[in-house]
């Protein structure tokens, strides 16, 4: 029987000796805010730009490419028979990406599982996931495109072997890193199993996974890219080397364009937010206590 | 009824890598506590408390001898408070309570709300512990410890690591808690005092883990460091502190 069952309530222990209360926020000056920092750069590299281009005829100009830009997206003519394609390759592309990510990410989640929570798993896994992660991604571009050809499979394979070690080396790690009290704390109140799966490895490792799936959704873009550039008759990195290909430097460096406006969209509004959000309870501020606070 | 009996429990540490040598940690510890009583295993550093509590936890197994911790007849429910306040730190106080708590519904939440009542910590429940002081941070281990509902409270030095006045506050906390409760407790320390005032009986540890002294402690609660009964019977323990080691001594030299 539980005592708190007939006492619901405790007044006489209700007063906290001091009340945390936020610290106040410092004011940062407007040159040091990130959006300010990050304009800078864009404008450097823009000025850059115009200038290899005033200093080499093979550079495109920003007007250029921002016009090429432009048909590619509306579908209009870029002279003689050749069209604008932007959604066709783009789509292709994404399904490919997703399909990946969609095996990768849950496969190398698992494999860290087993890799931080066993050490048997993690004598045979350990070493081979780690060889799997230094090599690079244009390794498994080349690999998928011999091992299947011209097609849909070899972009799809070369996205899944990218993305699994970067999930299995960030979630073990996380997992390896937890506090062994925690789980002497779990064991001594005799937490169920699944509850200890859920709350303390998957939540003490959240922050890790979380930084698996961003490393492992940009690293598999550029696998992604480098297969369809050498191995496929369609996607955007196909349509890249189509214009290089065709020496209309506007349109390939339209298409590089696009490729890290893309990755930076999806940096800013989804993976950033995620990390935040995993790593909420480090981000906390400071408290201070009321005077009279003894503990 | 509660009854913790421990019979001849030894625990050897094997040599490691790090520590070619193997180390006895408990070496024959007896011992029987029954009923709603606070025992204190009062004992230096090495003698093998921290071990104890984790073999009669079920965290460890001893290496000979046998525990056993029942209630009624079946295996008891257990509490544990730690040196360290071992909370999830990306979990809020609140979570941190119900993560030991197995029956899930709204009147685990309000029994882990009145835990946190007890300890002056109501305010806090929907903050993370990081954000607390350490002192704070050890109020929620004692009130996840009571949550459970536990037939034997197990206390491993959780006022070690605090400074003289956090750990007075806690133990006026934790004595009014356990006079609410009246847990059968065992509570582990290296401080006479904290011993004296909260314990109905000490324990005493020698280094090599064996138990070499039982001491009755008859006063009335609550107590405070300053009594002079307390003083008393600090004293009394301390004496015999010195008696055990000048005989460990003695035998040293004589063989």
């Amino acid at each position: 029987m539980s005592y708190a069952a007939d006492l619901p309530t405790a007044p006489e222990f209700s007063q906290a000796p001091g009340t945390p209360q936020s610290a106040p926020a410092q004011a940062v000056h407007w040159t040091r805010k990130p959006w300010f920092i990050n304009a800078l750069a864009v404008a450097i590299l823009l000025v850059v730009w115009q200038y290899l281009n005033s200093v080499n005829e093979r550079v495109p100009s920003i007007n250029e490419v921002v016009s090429f830009l432009g048909v590619e997206l509306g579908g209009g003519s870029h002279g003689g028979v050749s069209r604008g394609e932007f959604w066709g390759p783009l789509s292709i592309s994404l399904q490919r990406y997703v399909i990946g990510l969609a095996i990768g990410v849950p496969v190398g989640g698992l494999l860290g599982l087993l890799i931080g929570g066993s050490r048997r798993f993690r004598s045979v896994l350990n070493d081979t996931v780690l060889v799997l992660l230094v090599l690079p991604s244009v390794v498994w571009a080349f690999t998928a495109s011999l091992w299947f050809g011209i097609g849909s499979t070899a972009p799809v394979v070369a996205v899944v072997l990218t993305a699994v070690p970067f999930m299995a080396v960030n979630l073990s790690s996380g997992i390896r890193g937890l506090d062994p009290g925690l789980a002497l704390m779990s064991d001594a109140f005799r937490v169920p199993r699944l509850r200890r799966a859920t709350h303390l490895l998957v939540g003490g490792a959240l922050s890790n996974a979380v930084t698996g799936v961003r490393l492992a959704l940009m690293t598999s873009w550029n696998s992604l890219l480098i297969v369809e550039w050498f191995g496929t008759a369609s996607g955007v990195g196909w349509r890249a080397k189509h214009w290089y290909d065709a020496q209309r430097f506007e349109g390939f460096v339209a298409w590089i364009l696009l490729f890290v406006v893309f990755i930076t969209l999806l940096d800013w509004l989804v993976l950033r937010r995620l990390e935040h959000r995993s790593t909420r309870w480090q981000q906390q501020p400071t408290l201070t206590f009321a005077e009279g606070e003894v503990t | 009824m509660a009854t913790i009996l421990i019979e001849n429990l030894t625990k050897v540490y094997p040599p490691t890598p790090t520590y070619p040598q193997q180390v006895q940690a408990l070496g024959g510890v007896s011992m029987s506590v029954t009923g709603n009583v606070f025992v204190a295993v009062l004992g230096p550093s090495g003698s093998g408390k921290t071990t104890l509590l984790n073999i009669v936890a079920g965290v460890e197994e001893p290496t000979a001898g046998a525990v056993r911790v029942v209630q009624d007849g079946v295996p008891a429910q257990v509490g544990y408070v730690f040196q360290e306040p071992r909370l999830l730190p990306w979990r809020s106080v609140l979570d941190n309570m119900l993560y030991v708590q197995n029956r899930k519904s709204d009147r685990s939440k309000r029994e882990a709300e009145f835990y946190l009542s007890m300890v002056g910590l109501s305010d806090v429940a929907h903050l993370y512990p990081a954000q607390l002081s350490a002192g704070m941070q050890q109020r929620v281990g004692i009130a996840r410890a009571f949550l459970v509902n536990p037939d034997v409270l197990l206390m491993d030095e959780p006022f070690s690591h605090m400074d003289a006045l956090t750990g007075r506050s806690l133990r006026d906390y934790l004595q009014r808690i356990w006079a609410h409760t009246r847990k059968t407790a065992l509570f582990v320390t290296h401080d006479v005092g904290e011993a004296v005032e909260l314990a109905d009986r000490i324990l005493m540890l020698r280094p090599g883990g064996v138990v070499f002294d039982d001491i009755p402690v008859n006063l009335q609660r609550p107590r405070r460091p300053d009594d002079a009964a307390v003083r008393a019977v600090e004293t009394e323990v301390l004496r015999r502190f010195d008696s055990m080691e000048a005989a460990v001594r003695f035998g040293d030299q004589r063989n």
